[in-house]
């Protein structure tokens, strides 16, 4: 019992009060884990991020391969190309994906634009000195992709929003690609 | 049989992310009432909570009896409360989460109920935030003062002090509401 | 091309595009237990008669088996997203692209009503497709902005008429900023403030919807 002296019964009321529970939204769990999965996600492909800071410190060439990266970092989210620009079907844009992984053996992009499918020729990346990229043909829409790194581990591209669906715990990012035909 | 925190922590620790979920469900509704009461708003106290899930999760590795996970845990919230800022009284929901939840409480607590639940809330708002992160621990979490001093940092007579500070100005304030 | 034939080229495209649901996907069917593929298409035929895009859901099926996951965990993603996606239908109404439909899903996904997301399609307007904004939303709540922050910063943006490469520009920042160790709910707010209106009259987007 409280030790208040007089008001007790005000006080004791109070505390009635206060200590009625209080429940959460049902989604505030969903929220959590959508921030943990990240993070875990985050410390499973640090690899190639820490591989990807590493090449900023390299003089010469590797500045203009950083710059190139850097070319496609900033188009970000957003892929859109003037009518006329490479040879993308109606509704279609060519979409550069790169990723910096000195030490991969293989990388490919796996994503809704092509079914998740592992074993898809036009999206393998070629390797430019660790530097791996592929350019090809996206419809028009908003996707979820991943790099396929040594035909094993998932990885979310550094420079892309991340997809929050976290359904089979792997880390994907977010594309829209705009219809530049409209 | 529901697995203990100590259980849970070791498996995310081994890498199964998805045993945090059971860590979230045990302790979220239990230590929202503290994150609302001390903030006074839900959409702060929900900031709040979050963030301190996500902060225990990342130096999960670092909690040294992972049994005692909850009261762990519980002392991250009760920083991460102090640093949230000044507190707000927001009289209406800007924003809402659940419809069906707000329907279940005004037939749970009708208009009475509610005022004197607002008048404890403004209350509460009027004590400074030591006072009141004093009381709610002691009274409405029921801890003892040595887990409070373990928790807040404070010693014991310092928090015995603040306690009896809170009751003595939250009597007079819900006197004066009532009296006037 | 006459109207027969071309009716009949979109019958066929259409049945070409469910068409894996109903058996004929040799991955699908190699690779998935039976109660699950049934269970599979079970979904995908509510969702086409409720009027719901059944491609996202098709693909959540693939992704989950390029991933290895086994039916049951597939078969319970297919039907999150269905739910997702129907909740987001019900809130943004037959005007929404399946774009924006299934955009707004992954901000659902992360934790935003999808009431407010209806809001956010009525306040944008018919004319702007709202799916790179639902694609922002979902991306900085996630990084824990809380949503209500996230929704507020995106309803700005959108009621000042940002262009989608400020909203591009805003994630970015946002996710910079919060790297950096700043607050997700200040980087959100700070960031929101420094896109430039573009509408004439964007201090009151209420009118603008009057229109």
């Amino acid at each position: 019992m409280p030790e208040w002296g007089g008001g007790r019964t005000t006080l004791e009321m109070i505390v009635q009060e206060l200590q009625h529970p209080v429940r959460l939204d049902e989604s505030f769990e969903r929220r959590v884990m959508v921030r943990v999965r990240r993070l875990h996600a985050e410390r499973r492909s640090r690899g190639w991020v820490a591989v990807a800071s590493r090449i900023t410190h390299r003089p010469g060439w590797a500045a203009a391969l950083a710059a190139s990266v850097v070319a496609v970092v900033t188009l970000g989210l957003i892929r859109t190309w003037p009518e006329g620009r490479g040879h993308a079907a109606v509704g279609t844009a060519p979409v550069q994906f790169v990723l910096v992984a000195p030490d991969a053996h293989s990388v490919a992009v796996v994503g809704d634009f092509n079914n998740w499918g592992l074993n898809d020729s036009a999206l393998v990346a070629t390797n430019h000195e660790g530097v791996w990229s592929v350019t090809a043909p996206v419809p028009a829409g908003v996707h979820r992709y991943a790099f396929l790194v040594n035909g094993k581990q998932f990885v979310a591209d550094p420079s892309a929003p991340r997809s929050t669906d976290d359904d089979f715990g792997m880390p994907s990012s977010a594309l829209v690609v705009e219809d530049s035909t409209r | 049989m529901e697995s203990s925190d100590a259980e849970l922590v070791s498996r995310v620790l081994h890498g199964e992310v998805n045993a945090y979920g059971a860590l979230v469900s045990r302790y979220r509704d239990r230590y929202a009432r503290y994150a609302v009461h001390m903030l006074g708003n839900r959409e702060d106290a929900e900031e709040a909570l979050q963030d301190a899930f996500t902060r225990a999760y990342r130096s999960l590795a670092r909690c040294e009896d992972p049994e005692r996970f909850g009261a762990w845990l519980f002392r991250i919230l009760v920083n991460r409360c102090r640093t949230s800022g000044a507190r707000r009284v927001r009289r209406g929901r800007t924003f809402v989460h659940d419809e069906a939840a707000l329907m279940r409480a005004s037939q749970e607590h009708p208009a009475e109920q509610t005022m004197w639940r607002e008048e404890i809330e403004r209350a509460l708002g009027e004590l400074n935030a030591d006072q009141r992160e004093a009381f709610l621990l002691k009274y409405v979490e029921d801890l003892g003062y040595d887990e409070m001093s373990e928790i807040t940092g404070v010693g014991v007579s310092a928090l015995k002090m603040r306690v009896m500070r809170a009751c003595d100005r939250l009597r007079t304030l819900l006197r004066e509401v009532h009296s006037a | 091309m006459n109207r027969p034939a071309r009716a009949l080229a979109a019958l066929i495209l259409v049945v070409g595009a469910v068409a894996p649901a109903r058996g004929q996907d040799p991955r699908i069917d190699n690779r998935l237990d039976a109660p699950s593929r049934v269970a599979i298409k079970a979904l995908l035929d509510s969702a086409a008669a409720q009027g719901i895009p059944v491609q996202p859901l098709m693909q959540k099926v693939y992704e989950g088996l390029a991933v290895g996951a086994d039916g049951p965990r597939i078969v319970a993603a297919v039907r999150t997203l269905k739910v997702e996606m129907a909740s987001v239908h019900r809130e943004l109404g037959t005007v929404a692209s399946a774009d924006e439909i299934k955009a707004a899903a992954s901000a659902v996904h992360a934790g935003v009503p999808a009431v407010e997301l209806g809001k956010l399609k009525k306040q944008g307007g018919l004319r702007r497709s709202l799916t790179l904004p639902f694609t922002v939303l979902a991306d900085i709540v996630s990084r824990g902005v809380p949503v209500e922050a996230g929704v507020n910063a995106i309803k700005s943006l959108v009621g000042a008429g940002a262009k989608d490469t400020d909203i591009n520009n805003f994630q970015r920042n946002v996710s910079d900023d919060i790297q950096k160790g700043a607050p997700p709910a200040a980087a959100a707010e700070t960031r929101a403030k420094a896109v430039p209106a573009t509408k004439p009259d964007a201090s009151k987007p209420e009118q603008q919807d009057q229109n």
